[in-house]
């Protein structure tokens, strides 16, 4: 493990990270909302400890990052902008504590969207929009972002690229890593964009259109409203959220693909398919029990329904309605959504579609081979088939990620917190998805959990964003062996 | 419309190259071609060698086998500047070329093949429908190279330049030599015009380019450029114990001993050649018809006791397995052989064959990438050979008048860290340059570079007119 190289590397995103503050200092600029000096102040420790970890751990002249050093610069890297990343909303008195500051923040860059503020709409507006922008920034990931714009991380950078991107098996989309970064940023800002003219044709102010579309497009699910979408009470702008949250919830490259020309790639996709699929299917079996049980006519029941299961799934966590009013079946749908998550490659959380898929058709398998012990059967996704190393690392992922999400749970529990909200709160927040069950469900917020609580949750979004395995592995033992 | 702009923005503008093929000659051309910013396609059947590649160069994987259409197709074979066809299979490279000249004839082509059949039809490939552009044979490139290092018994590295009127030789300097401990900016005072034009040093595994003030020591391997005609006087300023090549031992019957024998039988010069296998043996006798054809192990003490190995001239281990190889060369140079030249493909071998002794080393492989780099490269480069291991290349281009090299004195261009200007060839002239010295559009220029600033060399050679 090469310290220096690790050290300079987090220096350069900490550097980046400061520039990026400029955004909202404009913000606080031309809307004078009296949070100027807390974001320079923020911009100018954030410079400075980048500047200083850059400089103190000049790099020696190597080009090849190995895995194991990759896995430290991500985890590490993710953790040191979790923080500094809070330091606007601590020095502009947005929070009480700086543990609150730092669990909105991470809430915010894991794209989690689980926030305490308890006020939303009393906080400046230029920090609302640094909480929107964070999640816009860690969609797509920073490293992502900085492999794009940034040549410096060279022959390391897929390492780096690995560690990050959330799938199962990262491809790139062409021969060169900077490249494929630049493709996916662009998709994204351009979908992005869109979004923000879909918005303001339906009338948003260009300042809400532009926050809600940074948090649509990463599945966030921060809002700038107290009461979430909820507040704008129209079925255009649900129709627009649920088309934009199913778009940020598919596999940026088939995006990419599709922008090539190639216009039936979401149905050929098998992952895409299930997921349209699966979308369909929750939605109207959950409109079907909402029918006559909580509201009187169908297309009601669907509006709610739809924009519900959508933003659980793509693990972005708007509210438009309490689904926890709802009647047992929807509840448990909605539960059970937390856990499956949006398509692999996509923005999303949760344990994603391809995973789950392939998990299913090995467990067939099995089944299978039952039946005819001398079968010769092939697990296969998209007419390829999945090599052995992957089904064992997919199915280990599922394991720990089950294992997690019981362990931090009791845990939550022995901090005084009730059943139903320890299990709500963990599974939303390992899921990157925003709201739980319990006191911490769609109109409600994380204020009240213990301190302890908040840094147990801000890591479990860590968690999440990083699939497990890159935040986990710095607990082995073994990894910090010479 | 808005499809047409967005496919434009997605185009890369790189150079795409695929190579089929991911071994060691895949692996290692991708390496240097993926740290020069050019978009690498790899495919190979192999799940471990893609799995290896992906890991550790920015390049796309694909594993299939690389003479299927629908998988040069999926790789990009129209949108691909270049097709390298770099298997351990002739029979698969030609396919792959083949292929590729039906889906995409502006491709270039370039296979490597390496069976002695194919020899006299290189040029044949490139009119009739395979369309190879460059056919690349490693193994004749190695035995010139074994022919050269067994001329100059001193030399352990060794290439041409300018067709051959020029050499740059890699010698290392032991304690007789007069050069140990002088100061290069001596050297005019003490050669004159015979001067050797130092491009490198190596110390202690570490590339040195070194200005007048460095002083050269004992056991550096000092890399020099000169003339052809020149070749054995300035080789004698080095060293001055010469011995005339008359006995040669080959152990390992392959291709390349098989050329190596004929060639030297042509030379007259006495051959044995050892080889395990009978049948091989066999074929062997019926070819030659004064080489000794051996039937024994190499690395058996008592059949070279027989054989007299003491009174070798140079032994040359080229067998198909290195560990082999390097057991013979160290076992034959302990029985008292003058000489050994070893052959080795492993490349993690190549820097620790100097520390065990073995100076003389050939890599098939090596010249193998060399040549293939040579024909990648854009511009006027006429020829680029790796040396020391491909850590640094020796290029011979032609200055453009459109370049930044030309019409300044050499002082006033910033050329970047760690490449050197060696000689510049004007007509039939060949000139050491100076700070002072100008290079003329046309000038055939030699440059020694390491690899890390080759990318740039190259933007340099070729226009001017691309920055802006």
């Amino acid at each position: 493990m090469r310290w220096q190289y690790i050290g300079d590397i987090i220096g350069i995103l900490l550097i980046f990270l400061g520039v990026v503050m400029v955004f909202p200092l404009g913000c606080s600029f031309i809307y004078h909302d009296g949070s100027l000096m807390a974001i320079l102040v923020s911009m100018a420790a954030t410079l400075c400890t980048g500047t200083l970890l850059f400089f103190a751990s000049r790099r020696p002249d190597i080009e090849y990052i190995n895995p194991r050093e990759g896995i430290a610069i991500v985890a590490l890297g993710w953790a040191a902008i979790g923080v500094f990343g809070a330091l606007p909303f601590y020095f502009g008195d947005a929070v009480p504590s700086f543990t609150d500051a730092v669990f909105e923040s991470v809430s915010g860059f894991t794209t989690t969207g689980s926030s305490v503020f308890t006020n939303i709409e009393g906080v400046s507006k230029s920090l609302l929009f640094w909480r929107s922008f964070i999640q816009w920034l860690g969609g797509m990931g920073i490293i992502v972002l900085s492999l794009a714009i940034l040549p410096f991380l060279g022959v390391g950078g897929m390492q780096l690229f690995k560690a990050e991107v959330p799938s199962p098996v990262p491809d790139k989309l062409t021969p060169r890593l900077s490249e494929s970064a630049k493709i996916l940023w662009y998709v994204y800002a351009v979908i992005s964009l869109v979004e923000v003219l879909f918005l303001m044709g339906g009338g948003m102010g260009f300042y809400d259109a532009l926050c809600h579309a940074f948090t649509t497009m990463p599945t966030g699910g921060f809002s700038t409203k107290n009461t979430s979408v909820a507040h704008f009470d129209s079925a255009y702008f649900d129709f627009v959220f649920v088309l934009f949250m199913v778009l940020a919830g598919i596999n940026f490259s088939l995006h990419y693909q599709l922008l090539r020309g190639r216009t039936l790639i979401f149905w050929r996709d098998s992952e895409c398919r299930f997921f349209l699929l699966m979308c369909l299917t929750l939605t109207l079996v959950v409109t079907l029990d909402l029918y006559g049980s909580v509201y009187d006519s169908m297309t009601t029941a669907f509006r709610y329904a739809s924009f519900q299961i959508v933003s659980i799934v793509t693990t972005t966590g708007y509210a438009t309605a309490d689904y926890e009013l709802w009647p047992g079946l929807s509840q448990s749908i909605i539960f059970i959504c937390m856990f499956i998550g949006a398509s692999a490659g996509s923005t999303g959380g949760g344990m994603k579609c391809a995973r789950l898929m392939v998990c299913m058709k090995y467990c067939y398998r099995e089944l299978f081979t039952l039946i005819h012990p001398r079968s010769v059967a092939q697990v296969k996704i998209n007419d390829a088939v999945v090599p052995d190393h992957v089904l064992k690392s997919i199915m280990g992922f599922l394991g720990i990620y089950l294992f997690l999400f019981v362990l931090c749970t009791v845990l939550l529990a022995s901090m005084g917190v009730d059943m139903l909200t320890s299990l709500g709160a963990v599974a939303s927040c390992i899921g990157n998805i925003g709201p739980g069950f319990g006191t911490v469900g769609p109109v409600d917020n994380f204020a009240h959990i213990p301190m302890a609580g908040k840094w147990l949750l801000s890591w479990c979004m860590l968690l999440g964003r990083l699939e497990i395995y890159t935040v986990i592995i710095l607990l082995v033992p073994e990894f910090w062996k010479k | 419309m808005v499809l047409q702009v967005l496919k434009k923005i997605f185009r890369s503008h790189a150079v795409k190259i695929i190579i089929v093929g991911a071994g060691e000659v895949g692996y290692h051309i991708a390496s240097r071609l993926a740290f020069e910013n050019k978009d690498v396609v790899v495919i190979d059947k192999s799940m471990e060698a893609i799995r290896r590649i992906t890991e550790n160069l920015d390049v796309q994987g694909i594993i299939a086998s690389g003479s299927s259409p629908e998988i040069l197709e999926k790789a990009g074979i129209c949108q691909a500047e270049i097709l390298l066809a770099v298997t351990d299979s002739d029979e698969a490279n030609l396919v792959a070329c083949l292929m590729a000249d039906m889906l995409s004839p502006a491709t270039r082509t370039l296979a490597r093949i390496r069976n002695a059949h194919y020899d006299t039809y290189h040029d044949a490939f490139k009119k009739a429908p395979p369309h190879i552009n460059t056919v690349i044979n490693p193994e004749i490139e190695v035995v010139k190279t074994i022919y050269r290092l067994m001329k100059i018994p001193a030399a352990v590295d060794m290439g041409e330049l300018v067709e051959g009127r020029v050499k740059f030789v890699g010698l290392r300097l032991d304690k007789n030599s007069p050069m140990a401990g002088v100061r290069l900016k001596d050297f005019a005072s003490m050669f004159g015009q015979t001067r050797p034009l130092i491009a490198a040093v190596v110390r202690r595994q570490e590339l040195i380019i070194p200005r007048g003030e460095h002083r050269l020591e004992v056991g550096d391997l000092v890399y020099f450029i000169c003339e052809n005609n020149r070749l054995k006087e300035t080789v004698a300023l080095f060293d001055t114990t010469s011995i005339p090549l008359r006995r040669v031992m080959i152990v390992g019957g392959g291709r390349i001993g098989e050329r190596l024998a004929s060639l030297l039988e042509k030379e007259c010069i006495h051959t044995k050649i050892i080889e395990s296998n009978l049948d091989r043996c066999h074929v062997l006798s019926e070819e030659m018809s004064k080489a000794v054809v051996l039937h024994g192990d190499g690395s058996d003490q008592n059949l070279l006791l027989e054989e007299n190995v003491g009174d070798t001239d140079v032994v040359v281990a080229l067998t198909n397995d290195e560990e082999t190889n390097i057991l013979v060369s160290l076992l034959a140079k302990n029985l008292g052989a003058k000489s050994t030249i070893t052959k080795v493909s492993k490349f993690s071998y190549i820097p620790l064959m100097s520390t065990i002794g073995l100076q003389k080393v050939v890599s098939p492989r090596l010249s193998a990438i060399s040549s293939i780099l040579h024909d990648v490269r854009k511009g006027k480069v006429l020829s680029a050979i790796s040396v020391l291991g491909e850590e640094a290349e020796m290029i011979e281009a032609i200055a453009l008048e459109t370049s930044a090299i030309t019409g300044r004195p050499l002082k006033k261009i910033s050329f970047p860290k760690g490449a050197i200007l060696v000689s510049i060839i004007r007509e039939d002239a060949i000139m050491i340059p100076s700070g002072e010295s100008v290079v003329e559009p046309g000038d055939r220029i030699i440059i020694f570079a390491r690899r890390q600033v080759v990318h740039k060399l190259e933007k340099m050679l070729t226009v001017k007119l691309e920055f802006f």
